[in-house]
């Protein structure tokens, strides 16, 4: 691009690779932590612990099973509880990796090139957290297929003017969707590791996992229209899957759920949380397999600066929150607001949320902040609370005080209600450390396309 | 480094002129109708004063947006975006006659009678009172203006050589943050107080960012008509390539869809929650024609601008883009008339009822249906408006020669 | 894999260095006349597309089909199940709830549309296959990492292993390879 040119400006950016980078460099230091027979010792633990995470995870969901969901706080006014927020906070996480692949691909933002691949992972293993918890709240796991449009000899049809029922297409929809994007990712990568990998067996089975792919330019040709336009796809599809989530409640009638504002204040809240927890894995993750000069600080700063946007949008949405339910004039709205969220049994969790979405973030304007990896992996933590504890909010406050005071209740969770939390973070950290380890984490074909080599010179057209 | 290529516009004096006599024929013209039907004429002034001003405002957006975000569409189209913010300080004067005659033929909350009578509206009181929202319009045009002649100013600053560039750079980015924060908080406010306070027990969330995303987009259709315009002329047909167009087109679209998207969830989440405080909104446009006018919403303002801007091809073909703007640019009027027009019955009783100071009843009033003022004062303020657009425009080099992005953005092949 | 070695070669095999010279190769090759064959890149090189004059992508036709067709599909489900096949009173909503309907139709929409740009992909490439012969060449396996490969079938019909040959040297390769079937 401008390389070469002699008056480089003075405020141009960072170049998103380091430089000193060639595609045989680019290539080695990606695979090479796959193909590698060692298991490095802090990965074995990292991996231990999360399994056993994940171990208090098949615990709770079977004791869940064995007992039904009685076994949770849940009961009537507060019938949501713990399932829905965990819900809510997983399927947002994912949003970041969708966003990241598709949204700023489209946007032709190349500093993604390095971080796709990861937050992709990121959303499948998210998703299939967030799965989980609709799943088990039903409390009768194994009888989901009623949810499918299958015509069953009961006759039993899904209820399609439900918010619920378009949840399970938007959230089936979006894991498909996020997987199918994340292996025609692979495709070209798995051929480059079939290539490089020496151990036979592992040859045959990137082989296979390649689909026999040769990098024609035919190929190429229909690929990278592919990889556009499951992009174009999956941008409303991620903008929509929140958008149902947040229909979950808007539509419902009960105060401080029936907000017109939710759908783009949802959306906006999943990608703070999902660039959140791209910051809280890339940090500790680059610091570890030495990609500093992959993810570069400029891809730091780049994710706290969204951070920062969206945490000003979803602060936007409460502000909006609390100056409507005032402009309303509706009793309903304003003791919702102003005598439950704020001064209610749970204001304290109201306040944290605040802090920890609105204040904390406000840090991210200085750029010493945005690029001391400390200081933001702290902050992404807070902001992963914080997402938490807005769900916490929406769901709970709401649910225990509605229109009529004698049907009030306040929500307790259990010991089980935390293990299946604390065992979907083990299952999802599992996962992750699966990943990084067997799985390419950078897109290498598409890291290579950042070289100024990978240009053709001459300008052919 | 200083600007060797003619980045000059072309002379746009003769056009503005031309604008402006028709914009001043088309304000003669509506000035009469204050003397046939007051109610109808703010209503009007109204609707065409939001039209054309909010394309000041969009583009004050989209230039702080793209100094925070950079590409190569915001260094070629910033000059422009920049012409049209500056317009503002014409719709300052324009705005006096609601705020000082207009309000009582416009709001029902101004009208004490009415607000003793209705608990929700002395609810409201503290909020919908007139010294307060006279206050508050005031406030909003300071603020706007405010942030319009930094950024102007540092822009011609960069101008200069590459070293007043850098504080000038830096100062733009600066102020883009919390200006886009401003922005944000003062449209809210603005279209509660100037739109959504015609109907004043109703309330929705969504309402600022569907009124937000609308003007974006009536910002983009006319950057993309002005683009097109000034690709075809010398000097800028050498530097406005097809893909800075293709990108405008494809942002185009984004704001097609956002539109929609924020729409649709605003009359879902109230149609199926069925809540008495809202329906009534729906309710009087789902009648007396006006669903006829939400379908061809739908379909010229969504269905058919969205999938003609799927295709490549024609995002890349500049006059077929061009002319897709130009209907999304008139949709956008049809659109604020839909949001704005349909009224609660108290319109037209109290318009009934009321005298002006001569004793006379109104004659005619409040219609339903597009009347030869709307016309009058569309033409009146877009001529106005775009007269001064034209004569903004050729003030200053059509491209920031001294962006940190201008070399990769004249480069720009896109895909 | 175990066919029997034919008599006939599948093409000759130039390998090139950077992306710059592929696409003057396949633009030379193109205008010499060759029109079977192909580039082997490790990352999309458009404009060597570009230089052999390839058709433009179906993908686009293929995925707005499929997303129509899902977008249909998905809303007369939903009409068919509400309206005809088990009509319910819900809280009063009518039965044809087209509002409520827009978000499934949306969903089987991008479903649709998904599958059918992974499954049009994977079938417009031929893939998956187990076997082609340009893996014979030894240094392929740099195709998909830093080499550049551009292969003239020996099906075109101004295929001649010598005269061929001679042209691929002539466009400087690091080395020319004779690929067997």
């Amino acid at each position: 691009m401008a390389n070469g040119s002699a008056s480089a400006h003075p405020l141009a950016p960072n170049p998103v690779l380091d430089p000193g980078h060639n595609f045989n460099s680019i290539g080695d230091k990606i695979n090479a932590v796959v193909l590698t027979p060692k298991f490095r010792p802090g990965w074995v633990l990292g991996l231990l612990i999360s399994f056993g995470l994940l171990n208090v995870l098949l615990v709770s969901v079977a004791w869940t099973i064995f007992r039904g969901v009685g076994v949770w706080g849940i009961n009537i006014p507060v019938g949501w509880g713990f399932a829905i927020v965990n819900f809510v906070w997983w399927i947002g996480i994912g949003h970041a990796g969708t966003l990241i692949s598709a949204i700023l691909l489209l946007l032709n933002q190349k500093w993604r090139n390095s971080i796709n691949r990861f937050a992709e992972a990121m959303t499948l293993f998210a998703v299939a957290c967030a799965g989980l918890f609709p799943l088990l709240h039903m409390g009768r796991p194994w009888f989901f297929y009623w949810m499918m449009p299958i015509p069953l000899p009961q006759a039993l049809l899904p209820q399609f003017r439900s918010p619920l029922v378009w949840d399970v297409f938007a959230v089936s929809t979006y894991a498909t969707v996020s997987a199918l994007f994340w292996l025609v990712g692979l495709i070209p990568d798995f051929a480059t590791l079939r290539d490089k990998a020496v151990n036979p067996i592992v040859k045959r089975l990137f082989g296979v996992l390649s689909l026999g792919w040769r990098g024609a330019a035919s190929h190429w040709h229909n690929y990278e229209m592919t990889y556009l336009l499951l992009a174009g796809l999956s941008t409303p599809l991620v903008v929509s899957v929140h958008t149902v989530v947040s229909f979950d409640f808007s539509v419902g009638v009960i105060p401080g759920w029936h907000a017109t504002i939710f759908p783009p204040y949802f959306v906006a809240g999943a990608i703070y949380s999902g660039f959140a927890m791209v910051l809280t894995l890339a940090i500790p993750t680059r610091a570890a397999y030495n990609m500093k000069d992959f993810i570069t600080d400029r891809h730091l700063d780049n994710m706290a600066k969204i951070m920062l946007a969206t945490s000003l949008m979803v602060s936007y949405g409460y502000g909006s929150e609390v100056f409507f339910a005032w402009y309303s004039a509706s009793n309903w709205e304003k003791y919702m607001m102003f005598d439950n969220r704020m001064s209610g049994p749970y204001m304290f969790f109201y306040w944290s949320l605040i802090f920890c979405n609105f204040i904390v973030p406000q840090l991210l304007w200085s750029k010493k902040v945005r690029t001391n990896t400390v200081i933001l992996f702290i902050i992404s933590i807070i902001v992963n609370i914080g997402m938490w504890l807005e769900r916490f909010i929406i769901v709970v406050t709401s649910l225990s005080r509605d229109f009529l005071p004698s049907s009030w209740g306040m929500y307790y969770p259990t010991v089980w209600d935390f293990g299946v939390y604390f065992g979907t973070i083990g299952l999802f950290l599992t996962l992750m450390f699966l990943f990084v380890r067997f799985v390419p984490i950078m897109s290498a074909f598409e890291m290579k396309l950042l070289l100024p080599e990978s240009k053709v010179k001459g300008g052919h057209h | 480094m200083e600007i060797t290529a003619n980045y000059n516009p072309p002379d746009s004096g003769p056009a503005a002129r031309k604008f402006l006599a028709l914009g001043v024929i088309g304000l003669i013209v509506f000035g009469i109708g204050y003397t046939v039907n007051k109610t109808q004429f703010y209503n009007s002034y109204l609707l065409a004063y939001i039209f054309w001003t909010n394309m000041a405002l969009g583009a004050l957006m989209l230039t702080m947006l793209q100094h925070l975000t950079g590409g190569a569409w915001g260094v070629v189209s910033r000059r422009i975006l920049e012409s049209a913010t500056r317009t503002l300080w014409v719709m300052v004067p324009l705005i006096l006659p609601i705020l000082f005659g207009g309000m009582h033929s416009l709001y029902e909350w101004t009208h004490t009678d009415v607000v003793k009578a209705d608990p929700i509206l002395i609810a409201k009181a503290p909020y919908l009172n007139e010294t307060f929202f006279i206050i508050r319009t005031v406030a909003y045009f300071v603020l706007w203006l405010g942030l319009i002649t930094l950024l102007n100013r540092w822009s011609a600053q960069q101008d200069k050589s590459l070293e007043s560039a850098v504080p000038a750079t830096k100062s733009m980015r600066w102020i883009s943050g919390p200006g886009l924060i401003v922005y944000a908080l003062t449209m809210t406010f603005a279209s509660v107080d100037w739109m959504m306070s015609l109907d004043p027990h109703w309330y929705s969330t969504m309402y600022p960012v569907i009124f937000v995303v609308g003007q974006v987009l009536g910002t983009f259709t006319l950057l993309i008509i002005t683009m097109v315009w000034l690709s075809g002329r010398e000097p800028m047909s050498k530097y406005i390539t097809k893909a800075h167009i293709h990108d405008l087109g494809k942002l185009m679209l984004a704001f097609v869809m956002l539109w929609a998207y924020v729409s649709f969830s605003q009359f879902l989440i109230m149609w199926q929650g069925n809540v008495a405080e809202e329906t009534p909104w729906y309710m009087i446009r789902k009648k007396d024609g006006w669903q006829y006018l939400a379908i061809v919403l739908f379909v010229f303002h969504f269905a058919l601008p969205f999938l003609l801007l799927l295709s490549r091809d024609l995002k890349k073909n500049v006059r077929k883009l061009a002319a897709v703007a130009g209907l999304l640019m008139f949709m956008r009027y049809v659109d604020l008339f839909w949001l704005l027009r349909p009224r609660n019955e108290w319109m037209f009783e109290k318009a009934a009822e009321a005298h002006d100071k001569s004793g006379h009843v109104f004659g005619p009033h409040l219609t339903h249906s597009f009347t030869w003022m709307d016309f009058a004062a569309l033409i009146g303020f877009g001529g106005v408006w775009l007269g001064f657009f034209l004569l903004e425009l050729k003030k200053r080099p059509l491209l920031p020669v001294n962006d940190p992005n201008f070399e990769e953005a004249l480069n720009h092949v896109g895909h | 894999m175990e066919a029997t070695p034919t008599t006939g070669i599948y093409g000759l095999m130039a390998e090139f260095d950077t992306p710059t010279q592929i696409t003057e190769a396949a633009e030379k090759a193109y205008a010499a006349g060759y029109r079977k064959m192909d580039a082997y890149t490790p990352f999309p090189v458009e404009e060597v597309c570009h230089a052999m004059q390839m058709p433009k992508s179906k993908m686009s036709l293929i995925v707005l089909t499929g997303g129509i067709l899902g977008g249909i599909g998905g809303f007369l489900l939903q009409v068919w199940t509400a309206c005809v096949y088990y009509p319910l009173n819900i809280g009063g909503r009518p039965n044809f709830s087209w509002p409520s309907f827009i978000p499934i139709t949306f969903e089987c929409t991008v479903l649709l549309g998904a599958l059918s740009a992974v499954l049009g992909m994977i079938f417009l490439n031929d893939l998956p296959l187990p076997y082609h012969p340009v893996f014979n060449n030894p240094r392929f396996n740099r195709a998909s990492q830093d080499k550049f490969f551009l292969c003239i079938e020996a099906d075109d019909p101004k295929f001649n292993a010598a005269d061929t040959r001679k042209f691929l040297e002539s466009l400087h390769p690091v080395e020319v390879a004779e690929i067997e079937k």
